[in-house]
């Protein structure tokens, strides 16, 4: 249990974010949102803004930065701010005013005046199923439809038709979006070497390549620095409008730009998490074993049809044994925001409807919810032959239904005075995956090392678990390791995006550690060094032979140096081609509704996860705790409201609801702990996700139990259970 | 937010001798100063002025100035209005607010506070986004074609139960208001919220001593446990005698256009049994004459069980 490197830097205000870099003769941006949601931008009037004090420039479509296609090797391309003059959603950047101060800039971007050849608008997500569109292209390349059928089985209706016991309905997940705590923000400089931005991002590299195509400069002159990040959760994925435009206006006035969003600008002018639709057919014999499972999913996506919510490719294609499957994805293009990865892209609304489904099957059965999920425990992925490479889901059930005393649960729940009180659980899954990394050790004459690589920790205590296992791979106490992200001056360390973090720079640390002490043996044996000749050792920091030993550091001085530096590299690869991966959980929620007034709150809540070896119990609590929180927030209180006319109605977070600390009891996270090495040497799986997964399902299938009442929709409010 | 110019003046007197806005604890002015919804040339600090004060010797007199939570935690105040305070805002917001500013506040309609949209209130006949927009937390009694933005202080509900008073000065002398009359339905004018004239300044407010309102209680009913606005919300006071009720105070907030309160349901409990049957049927008449708008439709029967809820432990208390 290691507490965050960063921790005491952060609480104490002296964590250097990206907006925190203030340079002599910094200007400030402030970003011109568009009023409109669909048509053409016919004319804007800045006179009043350019004249204004202070004011020192206006970009608009009309008097433009000028930037190019942005694209990184992970992202494809990325949207860049006021090439157009075409409005696709409210909210969409389409200025930038440059002043002296913020506030000069924010007051004087209030007078821009613009005016639109305004078009309808679609922002109806229900109102658009009936003609939703097949997508461009679904996560890994699948095919949005696909059927796994049984011998002699001719289609999934059949599959269904064939079935004793079936559960057929619709689920709905609301718009969502990330907002973390820190806003989308920049600080850009241009100097002889080229642009250093200093801006919050998932990761330095591909940030650094976005903006050298956007800007048109070589990729060697551009310098991304993030060594702390307000939160992301997909959300930073991308290069933001902020990013772009501080740095373009900041080579085009030839000094300093600061861009922050407004928390109001950064649910419109970012991308948040799409809608979705979900259709489960769920057909069993009476056993409770799945015979077919169709899962039928739509999203809703901007109108540049960037991304899909891949819902059912993110739950059903894996989840459980069955002998006959059907998925299909499809989504509706609105005019609204464009939508992106957001923590558990796909697993967390697809489980929702997935673990709503498998509780109406428990209850269509007259079956204990955890005995219906362990009946169909899958040891591969339906149709495909590679066996889960480590999987002890039945474990964390066991384990939590014993620590959650699922046991006194009645299938109807029970009362405490003015509440009814129900329990409910849900299955949790997240892909195992890792990104390719390079990471640089460097051992240091004053006998400490430094392991760095160009990845983020977004608060997710990446940092620490750097030096952890750098300490570990170079057998020295963690306290002697500096570790380093966030530049992308560094090696190419992965993406702090889909669970992968961990895994893929641990394992390069791994890698690079082995290359490092390699070197460090060469250079104690080599011509006129300490230990000419001899065979040694490396154990604990030091070099051994004959009864003799020296630190790395001692080491190094005595042959005039200050530094030894290594890289290593890890990257997935044939591991690919013998298991499936992912890591599992079992979430428990206890919720209790008052019967009179019908609030839902939880009361209890706890998550077992075999997420492989676990390499910080405390940051990976955090992580999943967090992860948890969230799925309270999905199933209870997160919601955009997206008007007619494509506006947000509650774009801030007064009328945008996340949970408080008097929403959130006591959480529980347990840990079963098998290292899995077929995943990775480190035998470390992903848990940034997994904890948001299941947790709106388990939560609603609790309501369920409390109140009887099903809601097949999140956010559940009260009007939802006003009925009864 | 515009540039403004800031004064403060260090006496009543001089206050009521300025012209400009009064700023106390800040929390709804400054908070619409930033979004552009209230732009003043000259904010007025009254943080200074000598409106300070909790008297509990005869009634309850609180100067205007004293913050939320030191009334809250005061030991003489009445449950039902500590009760609405603790559950208003959060610790930060309850620290800075004034009682007086409390009364001020404006409402939450996200159309007020979004100069981007209609809203009669803020710029009187550019229209109301909200009646055919998003309104599911917005009102259901005494509103208008004009207006049907909720009144967002949960204070006000409980002090307006209790026949509180105001006391408001201006440099022509001072006069004393009931809290209830003081508060305004939209009507065709829902730029006009209640009786505050030109310059005048509330000074302090009064609680007539009712010693049976020991035994009172505020429920909130909300989309989260802390920091959110009601939904729907009862302040009740009971009198209840050998199992029968003498005499009751009912009032609803998150439901209406000024704090609401229910005086036939009152009517419906004087001389009954203290019982749950009597609490349903007095609550069975809390919505009548209300008008749901598209996304509140559940407003009414949340109103009639909030009332229920209210009196249920109301009468526990």
């Amino acid at each position: 249990m290691t507490s965050r490197i960063d921790g005491p830097l952060k609480v104490t205000g002296q964590a250097k974010y990206g907006a925190d870099n203030l340079f002599p003769d910094t200007l400030h941006g402030y970003i011109v949102l568009s009023t409109v949601a669909n048509g053409e931008i016919t004319a804007m009037d800045v006179t009043a803004a350019k004249s204004a004090p202070g004011v020192v420039g206006v970009y608009t479509p009309f008097d433009v930065l000028k930037l190019d296609k942005a694209v990184s090797s992970v992202f494809g391309e990325t949207w860049v701010p006021l090439q157009t003059k075409e409005v696709a959603y409210y909210g969409q950047p389409i200025g930038v005013v440059v002043a002296e101060t913020y506030e000069q800039a924010r007051d004087a971007a209030m007078t821009v005046e613009v005016t639109y050849d305004e078009k309808p608008a679609v922002t109806s997500f229900t109102d658009g199923l009936a003609t939703a569109e097949e997508p461009p292209e679904i996560r890994g390349g699948a095919p949005n439809e696909m059927s796994v059928l049984a011998d002699g089985v001719e289609s999934i209706e059949d599959a269904l038709a064939a079935s004793p016991v079936v559960v057929d309905n619709t689920y709905f997940t609301a718009t969502q979006h990330h907002t973390p705590m820190e806003p989308h923000s920049a600080v850009a400089r241009w100097d002889a070497a080229g642009l250093t931005i200093y801006s919050g991002n998932q990761a330095a590299h591909l940030q650094a390549e976005e903006l050298s195509t956007a800007l048109g400069v070589d990729r060697s002159q551009v310098r991304c620095i993030n060594p702390f990040v307000g939160g992301a959760f997909g959300g930073k994925a991308r290069t933001s409008a902020a990013g772009f435009l501080a740095a373009a206006a900041a080579r085009a006035l030839d000094r300093p730009v600061k861009v922050v969003m407004s928390r109001e600008q950064v649910f419109t002018a970012t991308a948040g998490r799409a809608a979705t639709a979900q259709r489960i057919a769920l057909g069993a014999d009476k056993d409770g074993k799945l015979i077919a499972l169709r899962h039928d999913s739509v999203s809703s996506t901007g109108m540049d049809r960037s991304f899909v919510e891949p819902t059912s490719h993110g739950t059903s294609r894996e989840w459980y044994a069955t002998k006959n499957l059907h998925i299909s994805q499809k989504m509706v293009p609105l005019n609204i925001p464009p939508v992106t990865y957001m923590r558990a892209p796909g697993e967390a609304p697809g489980s929702f409807a997935l673990e709503s489904a498998m509780d109406e099957l428990a209850i269509a059965l007259n079956m204990d919810p955890i005995e219906l999920r362990l009946r169909n425990n899958s040891t591969a992925p339906p149709g495909k032959d590679l066996l889960w490479s480590s999987k002890h889901l039945d474990e964390c059930y066991q384990i939590g239904a014993m620590r959650f005393g699922w046991a006194n649960r009645s299938p109807h729940g029970h009362e405490d005075g003015d509440w009814l009180v129900g329990m409910g659980t849900a299955t949790a899954m997240f892909p195992g995956l890792r990104f390719p990394a390079t990471v640089r050790a460097t051992f240091k004459a004053d006998d400490t090392a430094e392991v760095g690589t160009g990845g983020a920790d977004p608060g997710t205590g990446l940092l620490t678990v750097l030096a952890l296992v750098g300490a570990e791979s170079l057998d020295i106490a963690p306290d002697r390791v500096t570790p380093v992200l966030g530049d992308s001056a560094l090696p190419p360390g992965g993406l702090s995006g889909g669970s992968t973090a961990t895994a893929s720079a641990g394992s390069a640390t791994m890698v690079a550690a082995v290359e490092l002490i390699d070197q460090l043996v060469k250079l104690a044996t080599s011509a006129g060094a300490p230990f000419e000749g001899l065979e040694v050792t490396y154990e604990g920091g030091r070099v051994l032979a004959d009864g003799r030993s020296m630190t790395f550091g001692e080491l190094l001085r005595a042959t005039g140096r200050t530094e030894l530096t290594a890289t290593g590299s890890s990257a997935p690869g044939e591991e690919l081609t013998k298991h499936s991966f992912s890591s599992f959980g079992a979430q428990f929620v206890e919720v209790k509704v008052h019967k009179l007034t019908r609030e839902a709150r939880v009361t209890r809540m706890l998550g077992v996860f075999d997420a492989g070896r676990i390499i910080n119990e405390k940051t990976a609590r955090s992580q999943l705790s967090g992860g948890m929180i969230w799925g309270v927030s999905a199933a209870l209180h997160e919601g955009i409201e997206i008007e007619p006319s494509g506006r947000f109605a509650n774009a801030d977070l007064a009328g945008y609801l996340v949970p408080v600390n008097a929403d959130i009891p006591d959480i529980g996270v347990h840990f079963v702990q098998y290292p899995d090495t077929l995943h990775s040497d480190l035998g470390a799986k992903g848990v940034g996700e997994i904890g948001v997964v299941g947790v709106a399902a388990a939560v609603a299938n609790a309501i369920h139990n409390a109140t009887g009442i099903r809601v097949r929709h999140i956010p559940i409010r009260i009007e939802d259970l006003l009925d009864s | 937010m515009r540039p403004f110019e800031l004064t403060a003046p260090d006496s009543v007197e001089a206050a009521l001798s300025e012209q400009g806005t009064f700023l106390a604890g800040g929390t709804t002015l400054v908070d619409l100063m930033k979004l552009n919804v209230l732009t003043p040339q000259r904010v007025l600090d009254i943080n200074e002025l000598p409106l300070r004060g909790i008297d509990t010797s005869d009634g309850l007199r609180f100067g205007a100035l004293e913050r939320m939570n030191d009334i809250a935690h005061h030991p003489g105040v009445y449950p039902v209005i500590s009760s609405a305070l603790l559950q208003s805002a959060s610790q930060q917001l309850r620290n800075m607010a004034s009682i007086g500013g409390n009364l001020m506040q404006r409402t939450r309609c996200g159309y007020f506070r979004d100069v981007n949209t209609p809203c009669n209130k803020r710029k009187p006949g550019s229209g109301c986004s909200a009646i055919t927009g998003d309104n599911r937390m917005h009102a259901i009694l005494g509103t208008s074609d004009a207006c049907v933005a909720t009144h967002a202080s949960d204070v006000a509900v409980a002090l307006v139960a209790l026949d509180a008073q105001i006391t408001l000065a201006s440099s022509t002398g001072t006069r004393t208001v009931k809290l209830d009359g003081f508060y305004r339905v939209p009507g065709e004018t829902p730029e006009v919220e209640n009786d505050l004239r030109p310059g005048e300044l509330i000074t302090e407010v009064f609680v007539p001593k009712l010693d049976w309102a020991r035994h009172s209680t505020y429920v909130k009913v909300r989309d989260r446990q802390s920091y959110e606005f009601a939904l729907c919300s009862a302040a009740v006071a009971l009198d209840i005698q050998d199992g029968r009720i003498v005499d009751a105070r009912v009032a609803a907030g998150g439901v209406a256009t000024k704090p609401w309160r229910l005086a036939a349901v009152e009517d419906a409990l004087r001389g009954e049994p203290a019982t749950v049957r009597t609490f349903e049927q007095a609550a069975s008449i809390a919505a009548d004459g209300a008008k749901p708008l598209s996304a509140n439709a559940f407003k009414p029967s949340l109103l009639k069980r909030t009332v229920v809820r209210a009196l249920i432990e109301g009468s526990r208390a």
